[in-house]
């Protein structure tokens, strides 16, 4: 006993005033805890499964659109190897190697540029609407538009390829291409000639484009022209349940030579 | 000896305060973009995810069909041609290469429209399920543009008339009920274009939509390897 009695005086007095301090703190926040906690626990029952499902939905996705473009790359490589009517199958090869990358199902690199679209870090006057400091739907379609009016060739927005099906949508806050929800900052990718940057400057509609959105709301605009850029292939539905090709006239070899820009 | 222990005693107060700060921080942030959007904006986009990831597997599923065509072609000996010239149909179909005939909806535009109003009627048919959709003569590929100035319009470098037609290939009820619902599309262009008249009829008949005029092969980009 009073062995026990000669160590706590033993004990120096700042650790006890410590040991005191560190109680007391601990005691506030496991109050603090308590308080908080209706708080906490209707935003984890309300909020966080739906986030998690929307996670869970997005990684899914992620897997489902690499097994796509694996698939297709798996039927690709086959029907190059097959020797059957060697002549006529080597001639359906090409042309299916060419359609594939008119269609956007191959990931291309070439010359090009990136566009990047930030939201506005400016303050939102109280007079002002907050979705104009925001990147839109509409922001990304006109960026795309004079892209290809500048004479891109290929886009992605985020690693989207847009092919002729793809639209540009707002979602609840955030902007649907292809089947993916993407949210800012919006990378535009686009391959064309080398002077792409120059043709897209010197269009009046972007010049309008980056005076409106950049000038009276402060969005981010900003291009990189690098060696070289990169847009994947499509990763999504070919989807054809109403429609019925119908082959050219003449099945022969592709009539338009696959060389020269378009108008 | 005692000092190393009331130092290891604080150690583990702190360790376990540290704990408790990053779980607190942890269940007030939680993370990403996601967490910004409201409740029934969430609830908007799982569902749609749920129904795009649907497609997605469906895609797969034939996908995965097609292939095993092909191997057991390869696995007997015999030629895969007819599948090869299938594929290739498709795809051209789907890209805008080939014509394609099909039911839908017509959308004749009268009066002049924006050329903007133009592109948001396109993206909404697209996002409608589309399949194929051509204005006039001119098949819609992924880079056609609409400009020019209202009445006065341009794609791809041709004039429009007053009035032209768009005809689209899709499910006609799906395509009908998105442009004319309530505060859709048409709608919306009707109140900011007063002076354009669209008018929506599907079309049961199926209309042949012609193949595209453009070369759509990049000639500035090569598949990456």
């Amino acid at each position: 006993m009073s062995f026990v009695t000669a160590r706590i005086r033993a004990i120096p007095s700042w650790q006890i005033t410590l040991g005191l301090a560190l109680l007391a703190l601990g005691f506030l926040i496991a109050a603090q805890l308590a308080a908080e906690g209706p708080r906490i626990r209707y935003t984890t029952q309300e909020r966080s499964p739906l986030v998690e499902a929307a996670l869970g939905q997005q990684n899914q996705q992620q897997d489902l659109k690499t097994r796509i473009v694996a698939l297709r790359a798996s039927i690709q490589q086959i029907e190059e190897q097959d020797t059957g009517a060697a002549a006529r199958t080597k001639d359906l090869n090409a042309r299916l190697e060419e359609a594939r990358i008119a269609a956007g199902l191959i990931q291309l690199e070439g010359t090009g540029i990136v566009l990047k679209l930030e939201d506005s870090t400016q303050p939102v006057p109280p007079d002002g609407n907050a979705a104009d400091y925001l990147v839109t739907a509409a922001d990304l379609r006109t960026a795309v538009t004079e892209l290809w009016q500048a004479g891109a060739e290929a886009i992605a927005i985020n690693g989207e390829r847009l092919t002729t099906t793809s639209a540009i949508i707002d979602i609840g806050g955030s902007v649907l291409v292809n089947v993916a929800y993407l949210a800012g900052p919006f990378e535009i990718t686009a391959i064309g000639p080398p002077d792409l940057f120059d043709r897209l400057s010197a269009s009046p509609g972007f010049a309008e484009f980056v005076r409106t959105r950049r000038g009276s709301f402060g969005i981010g605009i900003s291009w990189a022209e690098p060696g070289t850029v990169a847009v994947p292939a499509f990763a999504g539905t070919i989807n054809l349940r109403e429609s019925h090709a119908v082959v050219s006239p003449s099945d022969a070899p592709a009539a338009p030579a696959p060389s020269g820009s378009a108008p | 000896m005692r000092d190393r222990r009331s130092q290891a005693t604080i150690a583990a107060v702190a360790f376990v305060l540290g704990l408790l700060v990053v779980v607190q921080l942890h269940t007030q942030t939680g993370g990403s973009a996601l967490q910004a959007l409201s409740t029934p904006d969430l609830t908007t986009l799982v569902a749609n995810l749920n129904d795009q990831n649907d497609r997605l597997r469906n895609e797969i599923g034939a996908l995965q069909d097609q292939l095993d065509e092909l191997r057991a072609n390869r696995a007997t000996g015999a030629t895969s041609v007819d599948e090869i010239a299938a594929d290739l149909a498709k795809i051209r179909a789907w890209t805008g290469l080939d014509p394609v005939s099909g039911r839908g909806v017509t959308i004749s535009v009268t009066g002049p429209i924006e050329p903007s109003a133009v592109a948001d009627l396109l993206n909404e048919l697209r996002n409608a399920g589309a399949e194929a959709i051509a204005i006039e003569d001119l098949r819609v590929v992924a880079r056609t543009t609409v400009t020019g100035t209202a009445g006065s319009l341009d794609v791809d470098g041709y004039r429009l008339p007053d009035p032209f037609e768009i005809r689209v290939i899709g499910r006609p009820d799906t395509l009908v009920g998105s442009l004319t619902r309530a505060g859709g599309v048409i709608a919306q262009l009707s109140a900011m274009d007063p002076g354009a008249t669209l008018d929506v009829t599907p079309s049961d008949q199926p209309m042949l939509l012609p193949a595209t005029k453009r070369d759509l092969v990049p000639a500035h980009g090569h598949p990456r390897l």
